[in-house]
């Protein structure tokens, strides 16, 4: 199958990515090449393919919640104030 | 001990330096600043490491040193350590080998680094890497690449390159990496190293930078099986920071080292000699000898089909990038790492990721968005880990044949920089050999096993079943001691 210029586009939007028209036909190029190579992969007869089985399965633990570091937060965090994480505002006043 | 003996502990084999050590021949701590040095050269010449870790190290040798002297024989003792850059060290770097991580200071140590520092190794730095482990040659690392200690024109391999190049330059006398598809194995073939990748789940995962999380196994790289095997033996474990680690009990892996291999049964990899891009002769020539050796050896040689190995690069390319594109949402400016500023949060996100992370980790972001995206799944995710499920009943039926799997860890020597980055898709069917262990969840190690006519390391690889590897690093030791191998070394800086 080809990945075209704007099926690049919008799978860069899913992932939060920009990519200017020059990246997006370079990268169209690049993805059709390596999914028409990976097109082996659907001549497999179904028969053979079972579910995959519990092989896969990955095994859980609680999901519980542990105190945060405050050091951790101020060490590695781009910025922060009185223990939270500071982004650009989302909300306006009056919305 | 002469400035001289403390060289030549540090050039040989990491068990010999931690005898010396454990019998008080040379102290920890004038061992430490040599392989500093030795570090500070190689970060130079090669490009092997991102950060040193001079007091980091300084004080795990000081430990070591009262240990020592408190009577403690430490299975490591003073052991110079390189950490792959996606691997926590306390308070050190890790960036991965990517700009977005740029000023990242892990809080703590992962698992796998935390036994081989209570085993005695002292983490002399944090070696370059390709970006999230994405590459087969550290060409991909936002810090520059990684040149082969064997010929400084060529490629160390991938993504563990700069763990690789450390250890077979002496700068480290054992590292550590991560193999999400052959990110130590193939590494460790391109530079003369012993690599191995355990069972899933044997190795916790905790501390390590996610790629792929049904993949990634953290390894180790040395300069002989012995060496592996121990490292092998401190990292094993469960760990109830890693929910996928292993909580049975580790298999021995030294205890039956030299047991050989007679009358065990070896089968020779049919799919490998049928390599659509055909293997390297000087490749073909080391497995053919290889196999001819362990017959030679008492083991039954026979040919065995995996057959749908020619199927694993699209599998391992589908189902690691549809991962990655999960694991790497959190790279977004906001809680670590560097971060573009924009008026809006989301302009933030895309500004902070487009020029955060490089062209091959977008690459596979898209990759692994489009396969599960809406429309597309069923027939890329969903048929990929049906594939995956059918090569693992593959492997289970020639596991029924045969105790382990011979084949080529590379289908080349090293490659020179700069000959494949132009074309992904070559670079990434370099790994036919190495992602199918990884999509089946079964130990691998890559052995030297012979040379090219140009003097390239040429590495073999043995699969066997889950929790085999006793079975694993007694054969590797035999392929060591028939091939000589891991005896040469590359040329001095």
């Amino acid at each position: 199958m080809r990945i075209d210029a704007s099926l690049v586009a919008h799978v860069a939007r899913l992932a939060a990515l920009e990519v200017t028209p020059g990246e997006a036909a370079e990268l169209s190029g690049e993805l059709t090449r390596i999914v028409e190579h990976f097109e082996a992969l659907q001549g497999l007869p179904d028969d053979l393919l079972a579910e995959p089985g519990t092989a896969f399965a990955t095994p859980l633990r609680a999901d519980v919640a542990r105190a945060a570091r405050p050091a951790v937060l101020e060490t590695n965090a781009p910025e922060s104030a009185h223990g939270h994480f500071v982004v650009p505002r989302v909300v306006s006043r009056g919305e | 001990m002469t400035p001289a003996e403390i060289e030549a502990l540090l050039d040989g084999p990491a068990t010999a330096l931690a005898a010396a050590v454990n019998a008080g021949a040379v102290p920890a701590s004038e061992l430490v600043e040599r392989a500093l040095e030795r570090a500070a050269r190689e970060r130079e010449r090669l490009g092997a490491f991102l950060a040193l870790t001079p007091e980091t190290a300084r004080r795990q040798a000081r430990d070591v040193a009262r240990r020592v002297a408190a009577g403690e024989v430490l299975p490591l003792a003073g052991v110079p350590l390189a950490v792959k850059d996606n691997i926590n060290v306390a308070g050190e770097p890790s960036t991965a080998g990517s700009r977005i991580l740029a000023g990242f200071v892990s809080p703590d140590d992962a698992t796998c680094v935390a036994r081989l520092v209570a085993a005695g190794c002292v983490v002399v730095g944090k070696a370059n890497c390709d970006e999230f482990g994405m590459g087969s040659s550290n060409e991909n690392s936002a810090y520059g690449p990684v040149r082969n200690p064997w010929d400084l024109s060529r490629v160390p391999g991938g993504s563990s390159g700069g763990s690789a190049a450390a250890v077979a330059s002496s700068a480290a006398a054992l590292a550590i990496g991560t193999d999400t598809g052959g990110s130590v194995r193939q590494p460790a073939a391109l530079c003369g190293l012993v690599g191995w990748k355990p069972t899933y789940g044997r190795v916790s995962r905790y501390g390590l930078i996610a790629y792929a999380s049904s993949l990634d196994q953290a390894g180790a790289l040395a300069r002989s099986v012995r060496d592996a095997a121990v490292a092998f033996s401190v990292m094993a474990g469960g760990d109830e920071r890693d929910s996928t680690s292993l909580s049975s009990r580790v298999p021995d892996v030294l205890t039956g080292l030299e047991v050989g291999c007679e009358g065990k049964r070896i089968g020779v990899l049919v799919e490998a000699g049928a390599e659509a891009g055909g293997l390297h002769e000087d490749v073909k020539a080391s497995f053919e000898a290889a196999a001819r050796l362990f017959s030679a050896k008492g083991a039954t040689v026979v040919p065995i089909s995996v057959p749908r190995v020619p199927l694993a690069i699209p599998v391992y390319y589908l189902v690691a990038t549809a991962e990655a594109s999960a694991n790497l949402a959190r790279f977004d400016g906001v809680r670590y790492g560097a971060r573009v500023d924009a008026p809006e949060l989301s302009s933030l996100y895309r500004k902070t990721r487009s020029q955060g992370f490089g062209a091959e980790v977008k690459r596979r972001i898209l990759l692994g968005t489009f396969a599960l995206s809406s429309g597309y799944m069923d027939a890329w995710y969903g048929r990929s880990m049906k594939v995956r499920a059918l090569l693992s009943r593959d492997f289970a039926a020639a596991f029924r044949e045969v105790d382990a799997i011979l084949c080529p860890t590379s289908p080349e020597p090293a490659f020179r920089l700069g000959e494949k980055t132009g074309d992904p898709l070559s670079m990434y069917l370099a790994d036919v050999f190495t992602v199918p262990a990884s999509l089946a969840g079964l130990p691998a190690i890559s052995v030297p096993a012979g040379f090219s006519k140009e003097g390239l390391p040429i590495g073999m690889q043995l699969i066997g079943p889950h929790d085999e590897e006793p079975l694993l690093f007694s054969l590797a030791r035999v392929l060591e001691a028939g091939t000589h191998a891991s005896e040469r070394r590359p040329p001095a800086p």
